[in-house]
């Protein structure tokens, strides 16, 4: 300890000076545009694991029908009071929903919505009001109805009911594949992002270059993983074939579920007859 | 350029997957061939890059931002069969979770996106590569093929919205599905995609593509000897499908005519997505009326200038060979 007191240290002159290195402004939005949606991704993906299963939980199998079945009703009725009836117990299905959970599906439908409208807009004031609402107000309804499909469900259950509508076992494989190695190659892109952020320091004339590089090196990574990937899985007895391991049985949720939507379906044709 | 449900009509939607279908059989039975089942998962893992790839935006001048598609640069890198397949499926995760693009209109999309673009772009490419021999013939193809590619998909976007007012009318006369005719969703849909989509493309495809041969060469996807003449297949097939548009001739093709064109203008303002798309749109009303040639029925019109515009588009190609043997023919003398 004395040492070390009677010890000087001598600082050199230079950490003295006061710097007044300013580096030039650049825009690097795109840097920050690429980072949050490659984020938005990866958040979304994560989100999957914060789903319970338990609660008022309609089977997966049967949510993707009725949806699939809803978006093309919605799609072929000419009828405005149908539309309607269906946004109306769409939006009491979401008023179930965790606030947080409603905020995002309404906040994409909404988005959706309102850009429909601004393109529609001209064909409204030429006279064609139908098409202009209509469509606007069907749009709604299926992003609303596509929203809670895949915010309430976890994903990998989606890719299990793929099964069982008989889906061929390569194209579940490369679906479950590609959903995870897009969270993991955006976690590795981002990575990178993050590094030329910081990097780029003052002017930065390689923009171009540097964003091929990023994508270039995800693109080789990418190769890299595919073959760690398919040992791996050879290695633990994967043949390529799925199996459901759980044989769900329905619920009072999902015969509550199902009689809702015969009873929309019902309604089409009611509304269609007239 | 997802096309969202109910813009386009239900009938419109099962035609158009109906027409996936062969490919992608085609496309997967290609791929089981030239792939060998230690790639199967490249597939997939290709997808959640095609994937990744639209989230990468890229400067603009003005200080804007865009993102490529990359169809084309995936087609280069992993072949456009596996690059169809990689697509399809990104495609359908955006569709399915990301509630990107339709659920009905998924077979749309996947023509526009996973079919012409990666095989036009792709074959571009190629018939570039090949009748130009040298690194700069390898660039051109690359930038002339992503350009195109896009284009060309944002080109079938186009009609199939176009088509609709014509195809599904109510009673009174309204469209129940995209109420805008091709002669203002054509320029709506490909100026902006001429004008900038397209070159961010081709400028992002041609500096990856760059920067994998320089630091990994090897990676990239090489042919097994295909026959060169599937460009011309593929582009006869694109005549057959020009009669997509002749769907949409018939009975209807003058009764919009004038007023609706005229409506082109006020309907460019209002749309506000296209501002330098309003100055062509004036433009097109010259334009358009060229595409029914006087005196032709407009089906045989119709056809005459698809067959025109692959034939010029041949002829180019075959000028710019021919300018680059020229050249070498003048070397050894």
């Amino acid at each position: 300890m004395d040492n070390l007191k009677d010890h000087k240290i001598e600082m050199p002159e230079w950490i003295y000076s006061n710097e007044n290195y300013i580096p030039l402004t650049d825009k690097d939005t795109f840097i920050n545009k690429s980072i949050l949606s490659v984020f938005h991704v990866i958040s979304r993906i994560r989100m999957q694991d914060s789903l319970d299963n338990s609660r008022f939980k309609i089977n997966v199998s049967l949510n993707i029908f009725f949806t699939f079945l809803l978006i093309v009703l919605l799609s072929i009725t000419k009828s405005f009071i149908f539309v309607v009836i269906v946004i109306v117990y769409l939006l009491s299905i979401l008023s179930f929903t965790e606030a947080d959970r409603l905020v995002k599906i309404l906040k994409f439908s909404i988005s959706v919505t309102l850009f429909t409208a601004v393109i529609m807009l001209p064909a409204f004031f030429m006279g064609n009001s139908y098409s202009s609402i209509m469509i606007t107000t069907k749009v709604f309804a299926t992003t609303t109805s596509m929203g809670l499909l895949s915010y309430s469900s976890k994903w990998n259950s989606i890719t299990e009911a793929l099964k069982l509508f008989h889906v061929p076992d390569i194209f579940i494989l490369i679906l479950d594949i590609t959903i995870k190695y897009i969270f993991m190659l955006g976690d590795y892109s981002m990575n990178m992002l993050y590094a030329l952020k910081l990097r780029s320091v003052g002017k930065n004339s390689n923009k171009y270059t540097s964003m091929a590089g990023i994508a270039g090196t995800t693109f080789l990574q990418s190769k890299e993983m595919v073959t760690d990937m398919y040992h791996a899985m050879e290695c633990r007895g994967f043949t390529g074939e799925y199996h459901i391991c759980n044989k769900s049985k329905f619920k009072w949720v999902d015969y509550i579920f199902i009689a809702i939507n015969v009873g929309a379906i019902l309604l089409f044709f009611h509304f269609e007859r007239a | 350029m997802h096309i969202p449900d109910n813009y386009l009509s239900p009938s419109t939607c099962a035609l158009m997957s109906a027409a996936m279908v062969p490919v992608w059989t085609r496309a997967v039975k290609k791929v089981k061939e030239e792939i060998p089942k230690v790639k199967i998962p490249s597939l997939g893992v290709g997808a959640a890059f095609s994937f990744l790839l639209m989230m990468f935006n890229v400067p603009l001048p003005g200080g804007t931002t865009g993102h490529a598609v990359g169809g084309t640069l995936i087609a280069i890198l992993m072949g456009p069969y596996a690059a169809c397949i990689s697509v399809t499926v990104a495609l359908l995760i955006q569709a399915l979770l990301f509630g990107d693009g339709g659920i009905l209109s998924f077979g749309a999309n996947c023509f526009n996106m996973a079919f012409v673009l990666p095989f036009l772009g792709y074959f571009i490419y190629k018939a570039v590569k090949d009748n130009m021999k040298s690194e700069k013939g390898e660039y051109l193809g690359i930038i002339l093929g992503s350009y195109v590619g896009i284009n060309a998909a944002a080109l079938c976007a186009a009609i199939e919205f176009g088509i609709q007012p014509l195809l599904f009318k109510d009673a009174a006369g309204q469209a129940l599905y995209c109420p805008y005719p091709l002669s203002i969703s054509i320029p709506a849909m490909v100026i902006p995609h001429l004008l900038v989509a397209g070159i961010v493309e081709a400028v992002f495809t041609l500096f990856i593509v760059i920067y994998i041969k320089k630091v990994s060469p090897g990676t990239m996807y090489e042919e097994s000897d295909e026959k060169k003449n599937a460009i011309y297949g593929l582009l006869a097939f694109l005549i057959c499908l020009t009669p997509l548009g002749l769907l949409a001739t018939g009975t209807a093709w003058g009764e919009w005519g004038t007023e609706e064109i005229g409506s082109v203008v006020s309907g460019g303002k209002a749309l506000g997505f296209v501002p330098q798309g309003m100055k062509a749109g004036v433009n097109f009303k010259a334009l358009l009326p060229d595409y029914a040639v006087n005196g032709l029925p407009e089906i045989a019109g119709y056809l005459l200038s698809a067959i025109a515009g692959v034939a010029i588009f041949i002829i180019f190609f075959k000028v710019i060979s021919s300018f680059k043997k020229d050249k070498a023919g003048g070397k050894l003398g």
